[in-house]
C-alpha cells in the first residue's frame, strides 16, 4: 500500500508528464492533468493517513531502482551539459562539469555500492512537503489549464506549445515529491537537479530574449547550488560514512568536516531558495506564465531549498554555524521585505516577499530550537497555500486588466469583486492573526528571542511586511461604486482553484493545532525533543480555537452590521469643491474644469529603491555567507 | 436612557466647522477668537473641526457669491444630520455692503436654511458663542418635533 | 477562569477608563494653555452625540473596517487583562490597526489615502520597537505572558530603562500624539481634515473613537508592566508617563514622517538594542 502511494506520488507525474508531451490533443492533456492532480491529492492524503514510515523500493518495472537513478542522474547532467554546449554558455558547461566529474569519481570510489536502507523515509517534514506539493501544486496545474489557453491566445501562437509546458509542470511535482521522500542523499540530489532543469525549461517557456536570458540565469545559479550540493554530499560522506540523511541527522556530533558539508548544503539551499545574493533568478523567473511563478514560489523549487536546510537543521542545531545561518536568514527576511516595499509590480512584491519568508524559514532552521523548527515547518505549509493563492490571483487579475502593477489594481473591487475579495483574503492570511503564517511568525519571534540580532531583523522585517501587504489589500477595495458589484465571469477551472485555496488558507489556519499535533510534533522527537514554545504547551487548542471563534464571530457581526447599515451614501470630502458623479470623484479645478482625483502609495524609492540597495545588500549577503562558512569551520 | 443621554449630549458637544464664504476676515478673526483662552469655547464642548463630515454646526461668514455657493452647498450636504447653520456678520446675513455687487447672491439663507443669524460687523465673540448655543437649542427642538 | 473574568471586566471597564483619560487629557491640556477646558466627561458626550448622528457611508467595506478596528482593539485588551501572550495580543491589535488603514484606503479621497499611507509609516515605526520591548520584557522575566510578567518580583523599569523610553516613544506614535500625529490627530492638533478618519462620520466615527479608548487602555497597561510590584509605584509611573505625553503633545510641533522613519526609528532601535545587549550580558 505504502509503495503504491509512493509510486503514485513520485512516478505517476513522470508518466503523466510523458503523456502530455507525446499526445498533442488538448482534450487528452486536460484529462491527464485533471486525473493526475486528483490522484496526487488523494495519494498525499492517503499517505497522511498512514503517517510516518520508511520504505525501500528495490525496483521499478523490473529494473533495479538504485542503478536506474544513478543512470538517470548522469543522463540528466549530460542533458544540462548539452544545453550548455548548445547555447555556448561557458558557465553552464563549467558548472555542470564541476558536478559531473566529482560525482563520477565519487560514484566510482564509493566503497559500499549497495542500496541505502531505507531509501525513502516519510516523516512529518516529508509529509508536510508532499501534502503541499501534491495539493497546492496540483491546484496550480489545474489553474494552468484555462490560463494557458488564454495565454496562448494572447500570444497568437501558431502551434500550441502546451504539451511541453505541462510536461515540465507535472514532472516538477514528481521531482519534488521524490526529493522530499528521498533518504538516500544521492537520490535527493537527482531530484534536486531535476527541479533545476524543470525550472529552466518553464522559465524560458515563452521564448524571447528576456525569458531565455532569465532562464539561463536561473539555470546557472541553481547549477552553482548543485555544485555546492555535490561537494556537500562528498564531504558529508567523508564525515559520516553514510548516504542516509536520517543517519546523519541522528548521528549527533560529527566534527568539522560534517559542518563544512552542512555549510555547502546550506549554500545549495540558499541558491534554490533564492536567498540574497541569489535572488535575481527568482525575480527573473516572473517572465514565465503565472502558473509557473505560482508553482516556483509556493509549493516547489524554492521550498526545496528550505526543505534541505530544515532537514539537516537538527544535526547542526546550537553550533556557531547555525547562529550564522539564523542571522543570514533573518537578514534576508528583513531586507527582502524592505525591497518589496519599494515595488509596485505585484509579481515582484510577491517574489520579494517569498524570498523574505524563506529567509525567515532559514532563520528558524538556524535557531534550531524545537519551537523554531516547528515554526519553520508550519511556515512552509501556510506560506505555500497563501502565496500560491496570491500568485494565481495576480495571474487572474493580469489577464483581465492587462497589468500587474498594484497601482492599476486600485478599486479592483468595482471590476472583479470576487477576485478582489479572494486576493484580500490571501493577503490577510499572509499578514494577520489568527491565520497560520502569522502564528508561525509568532512562534519564530518567540524562538528567536534568545538571539538578539535575529530578533531585531525579524521584528523589522515583520513591520515592513505590514506596509507591503496592508496598502495592497487596502487599495484593492478602494471603491467608489455606490451600487452592489456583480461577480465577474470567469472560467470554472480558474475560479475553483482560487476558491479552494482561499478556503483552504482559512480552514487550514483554523486547524493549526491539529496540523501541529499530527505533522510537526512527531518531528520534534529524538535529538531535538523539548519544549516547543507557546503553541505546543497545550496552549494551542485552548487559545487558537477560541481566538479564532471570537474573531470569526466579530467578523461575521461586522459583515452583517455593515451590510444592514441603513446609511445614506456619502461623497468624498474634497474641500467642498467636488464635481461629477460619486463614481468618479473629481474636484472643480482651474477654468471650471473637473480634475479627477488620483492617489498613489508611498514606495519610498530613496530608501527602499531596488537600484540603490541591491548591490550593497548583495555584498553584505555574500559577507554573511562567508561568515557562515567560517562558522562551520569553528 | 441611552437615547436621552445621546439627546442631551448633542447640546453638549457641538463640533463646528467654519466656512469663510467671502468675508473681509473681520468675522473670521472674531470667530477664531472664541477658541482662544480668553473665551475658551471648549468649555461648552465646542470644537473647531476641519471636516464637514465631523461637524454639527456650520458657521458661515461673508457674502455668498456665484462662485462659492456650490462649495457652501457641498459642505452643508456632507454634514450628517442633525445639523445647524449659523450665519455670522452683516455680510453673512444679507450680503452686507456687497449685496448689490453683480457677483453676489446675498446672505447665506439664499443657499442654505439658516437657523441663527448673528448680526454685527463684525459680531463680538460672545455673540457668536450665543449664536452657536442658540443653534443647538434649535436643533434639539427640531429633533423633538421630528420625534 | 479568573483570568477570563478579568478580561471580560476589562472589556467593559476599558472604554470608561479610556474616555475618562481622554477627558482628563483635554482638561489638563486646557489648563496648560491657561484655559478652563471641557468637563471631564466631555469625550462621552462627544461619542454619544456621534452615535446619535445620521449614519453615512461610502461603501460597505469601509463600515466593515470600522467594526474590525474596534474588534481588534477590544480583543487585544481582553487578551491583555486575561494575561495572554504579549506578542499574540499585539498581533491581534495589529488586525485593528491594519483594518483602519484598509478603511481609509477604501475611499478614493486624497485626504484619507494620504492618511492611510502615513498610518502605515507609523505602524512601520512602532511595530519593531514594540516587538523589541516585548522581547526585552520576556528576556527579563523569562516569559512572554502578561500574567508571568505581571508577577515578576522586581520593578522592570530598573532593568529596562532604555526600553521604557523606547516604549513611550512608540506609544506616542501608536496613539498619534504630537509630534507624531501624521495620519490623523486629536482636536486642536495639526491634521486639520483628519487623515485616516476623513471619510468616517457619525456612528462609525464613534466606533473608531471607542476603539481608540481601548487602545489607550492597552497602551497604559503595557506601561504598567514596568512597575507591577506596587500599586503606588504603578500609578506614579502611569501618571508621570501620561503627564509627559501631554506635555510633549502640547509643546511639540509636528515633525515629518520622514524624520520619524529616519531618526525616531533608528534611535529607538539603537536604544532597544543597547538595553537588550545589557540584558543578554547580565
Amino acid at each position: 500500500m505504502e509503495n503504491t502511494l509512493l509510486f503514485v506520488l513520485i512516478f505517476l507525474p513522470f508518466a503523466a508528464a510523458g503523456l502530455c508531451w507525446l499526445v498533442p490533443s488538448g482534450a487528452v492533456r486536460r484529462g491527464v492533468v485533471l486525473v493526475t492532480a486528483a490522484l496526487l491529492a488523494a495519494a498525499s492524503l492517503g499517505l497522511f493517513g498512514r503517517g510516518a514510515f520508511a520504505a525501500t523500493p528495490e525496483s521499478l518495472l523490473g529494473l533495479p531502482l538504485n542503478g536506474l537513478i544513478t543512470l538517470a542522474d548522469f543522463a540528466l547532467l549530460l542533458v544540462i551539459l548539452g544545453i550548455g554546449l548548445k547555447r555556448k554558455n561557458r558557465w553552464i558547461t563549467i558548472l555542470t562539469l564541476l558536478q559531473l566529474v566529482p560525482l563520477a569519481i565519487f560514484e566510482l570510489t564509493l566503497p559500499e555500492h549497495g542500496p541505502i536502507a531505507p531509501a525513502l523515509v516519510i516523516d512529518g517534514l516529508s509529509l508536510i512537503m508532499i501534502l503541499v506539493i501534491s495539493i497546492v501544486g496540483s491546484l496550480i496545474c489545474v489553474f494552468a489549464l484555462p490560463y494557458m489557453e488564454a495565454h496562448e491566445q494572447h500570444l497568437h501562437l501558431r502551434s500550441s506549445r502546451q504539451g511541453r509546458f505541462f510536461f515540465f509542470l507535472v514532472l516538477f511535482l514528481g521531482a519534488m515529491n521524490g526529493l522530499v521522500a528521498a533518504n538516500n542523499i544521492l537520490w535527493a540530489y537527482f531530484f534536486w537537479e531535476l527541479t533545476t532543469l524543470c525550472s529552466f525549461a518553464l522559465i524560458g517557456h515563452d521564448g524571447g530574449e528576456e525569458a531565455t536570458a532569465n532562464a539561463v540565469r536561473a539555470l546557472v545559479m541553481n547549477l552553482f547550488g548543485g555544485v555546492a550540493l555535490v561537494c556537500g554530499i562528498i564531504f558529508l560522506y567523508g564525515a559520516a560514512k553514510t548516504l542516509s540523511i536520517q543517519d546523519v541527522v541522528q548521528a549527533g556530533s560529527l566534527g568539522t568536516m560534517a559542518f563544512v558539508a552542512f555549510a555547502l548544503i546550506a549554500l545549495a539551499g540558499f541558491t534554490k531558495a533564492a536567498q540574497l545574493p541569489f535572488q535575481s533568478w527568482l525575480l527573473g523567473a516572473m517572465v514565465a506564465p503565472t502558473p509557473v511563478s505560482a508553482l516556483l514560489h509556493s509549493s516547489t523549487m524554492v521550498k526545496a531549498g528550505v526543505y534541505i536546510v530544515l532537514r539537516f537543521a537538527p544535526a547542526f542545531a546550537g553550533s556557531a554555524f547555525a547562529d550564522c545561518l539564523a542571522v543570514a536568514g533573518g537578514f534576508t527576511f528583513c531586507v527582502a521585505t524592505g525591497l518589496a516595499l519599494g515595488q509596485s509590480n505585484g509579481k515582484r512584491i510577491l517574489a520579494y516577499s517569498t524570498i523574505g519568508n524563506l529567509g525567515l524559514i532559514m532563520a528558524c532552521a538556524g535557531i534550531g530550537t524545537p519551537a523554531a523548527l516547528a515554526a519553520g515547518m508550519l511556515f512552509i505549509v501556510f506560506h505555500a497555500v497563501s502565496k500560491g493563492l496570491l500568485f494565481l490571483c495576480v495571474g487572474a487579475i493580469e489577464q483581465t486588466i492587462g497589468s500587474r502593477d498594484i497601482e492599476d489594481m486600485r478599486g479592483l473591487y468595482d471590476r472583479m469583486p470576487r477576485t478582489a475579495v479572494i486576493t484580500v483574503i490571501g493577503i490577510v492570511t499572509m499578514l494577520l492573526p489568527p491565520f497560520g503564517v502569522l502564528m508561525a511568525k509568532w512562534m519564530a519571534i518567540e524562538a528567536a528571542a534568545d538571539n538578539l540580532p535575529v530578533v531585531v531583523l525579524i521584528a523589522m522585517g515583520s513591520a515592513l511586511g505590514v506596509v507591503v501587504w496592508g496598502r495592497w489589500a487596502g487599495i484593492l477595495m478602494s471603491s467608489s461604486r455606490t451600487k452592489k458589484a456583480w461577480p465577474e465571469a470567469q472560467p470554472a477551472l480558474l475560479r475553483w482553484p482560487l476558491a479552494v485555496l482561499a478556503g483552504g488558507a482559512v480552514v487550514l489556519s483554523f486547524l493549526l493545532p491539529a496540523v501541529y499535533a499530527s505533522l510537526v510534533a512527531p518531528m520534534l522527537k529524538g535529538p531535538i525533543a523539548g519544549s516547543a514554545g507557546s503553541l505546543a504547551s497545550g496552549l494551542a487548542a485552548y487559545l487558537i480555537y477560541p481566538l479564532f471563534l471570537v474573531l470569526a464571530a466579530g467578523f461575521l457581526y461586522a459583515v452583517i452590521a455593515a451590510r444592514q447599515a441603513r446609511a445614506a451614501v456619502d461623497t468624498v470630502y474634497l474641500a467642498g469643491a467636488q464635481a461629477g458623479p460619486p463614481e468618479s470623484p473629481a474636484f472643480t479645478g482651474p477654468m471650471d474644469q473637473p480634475v479627477v482625483v488620483s492617489a498613489g502609495n508611498y514606495y519610498l524609492p530613496s530608501i527602499f529603491g531596488e537600484e540603490r540597495l541591491t548591490f550593497p545588500l548583495n555584498v553584505i549577503a555574500v559577507a554573511l555567507i562567508i561568515i557562515m562558512a567560517g562558522g562551520a569551520l569553528i | 436612557m441611552l437615547k436621552d443621554f445621546i439627546r442631551s449630549s448633542r447640546a453638549k458637544s457641538p463640533w463646528i466647522i467654519h466656512f469663510d464664504c467671502g468675508s473681509c476676515n473681520g468675522c473670521d478673526i472674531e470667530t477664531l477668537a472664541c477658541l482662544t483662552p480668553l473665551y475658551d469655547v471648549e468649555r461648552f464642548g465646542i470644537v473647531n473641526v476641519g471636516n464637514p463630515k465631523h461637524a454639527d454646526v456650520l458657521l458661515v461668514t461673508g457674502t455668498v457669491n456665484h462662485r462659492n455657493k456650490h462649495v457652501l452647498k457641498n459642505l452643508y450636504d456632507q454634514m450628517p444630520s442633525p445639523k445647524a447653520v449659523v450665519a455670522i456678520g452683516a455680510c453673512g446675513l444679507t450680503g452686507g455692503v456687497f449685496r448689490e455687487a453683480y457677483n453676489v447672491l446675498g446672505g447665506v439663507d439664499k443657499v442654505l436654511p439658516v437657523d441663527v443669524y448673528v448680526p454685527g460687523c463684525p459680531p463680538k465673540p460672545e455673540a457668536i458663542i450665543d449664536g452657536v448655543v442658540l443653534a443647538l437649542k434649535k436643533f434639539a427642538e427640531k429633533q423633538q418635533a421630528a420625534g | 477562569m479568573t483570568s477570563i473574568l478579568l478580561g471580560i471586566l476589562a472589556l467593559i471597564l476599558a472604554p470608561l477608563a479610556g474616555g475618562l483619560i481622554a477627558g482628563l487629557d483635554r482638561r489638563v491640556t486646557a489648563r496648560v494653555q491657561s484655559r478652563f477646558g471641557p468637563p471631564i466627561l466631555q469625550p462621552f458626550y462627544d461619542v454619544a452625540k456621534l452615535f446619535g448622528k445620521e449614519p453615512r457611508m461610502g461603501n460597505v467595506w469601509q463600515i466593515f473596517c470600522a467594526y474590525i478596528y474596534l474588534l481588534g482593539a477590544a480583543v487585544s485588551v481582553f487578551l491583555f487583562f486575561a494575561g495572554a501572550d504579549l506578542l499574540l495580543l499585539f498581533f491581534v491589535q495589529a488586525i485593528g490597526a491594519v483594518f483602519l488603514v484598509f478603511g481609509a484606503l477604501a475611499r478614493p479621497s486624497p485626504y484619507s489615502q494620504i492618511g492611510a499611507q502615513r498610518e502605515l509609516m507609523q505602524i512601520l515605526t512602532y511595530e519593531p520597537l514594540l516587538i523589541l520591548v516585548f522581547v526585552g520584557l520576556a528576556k527579563a522575566t523569562g516569559s512572554f505572558k502578561v500574567a508571568a510578567i505581571w508577577s515578576h518580583p522586581e520593578p522592570l523599569l530598573l532593568q529596562l530603562p532604555l526600553l521604557y523610553l523606547v516604549l513611550t516613544t512608540a506609544l506616542t506614535i501608536k496613539l498619534r500624539k504630537s509630534p507624531f500625529d501624521f495620519s490623523t490627530s486629536h482636536h486642536g492638533h495639526q491634521e486639520i481634515v483628519k487623515g485616516v478618519l476623513t471619510e468616517y462620520s457619525g456612528p462609525y466615527l464613534g466606533l473608531i473613537e471607542l476603539a481608540h479608548w481601548y487602545e489607550v487602555v492597552l497602551v497604559l497597561g503595557i506601561c504598567a508592566l514596568f512597575w507591577s510590584t506596587s500599586l503606588v509605584g504603578l500609578l506614579v509611573l502611569l501618571a508621570v508617563t501620561y503627564a509627559a505625553e501631554i506635555f510633549v503633545d502640547n509643546t511639540m510641533a509636528r515633525l515629518t514622517w520622514r524624520w520619524m522613519l529616519g531618526s525616531a526609528l533608528l534611535a529607538g532601535l539603537a536604544l532597544s538594542f543597547l538595553n537588550l545587549v545589557w540584558l543578554y550580558l547580565a
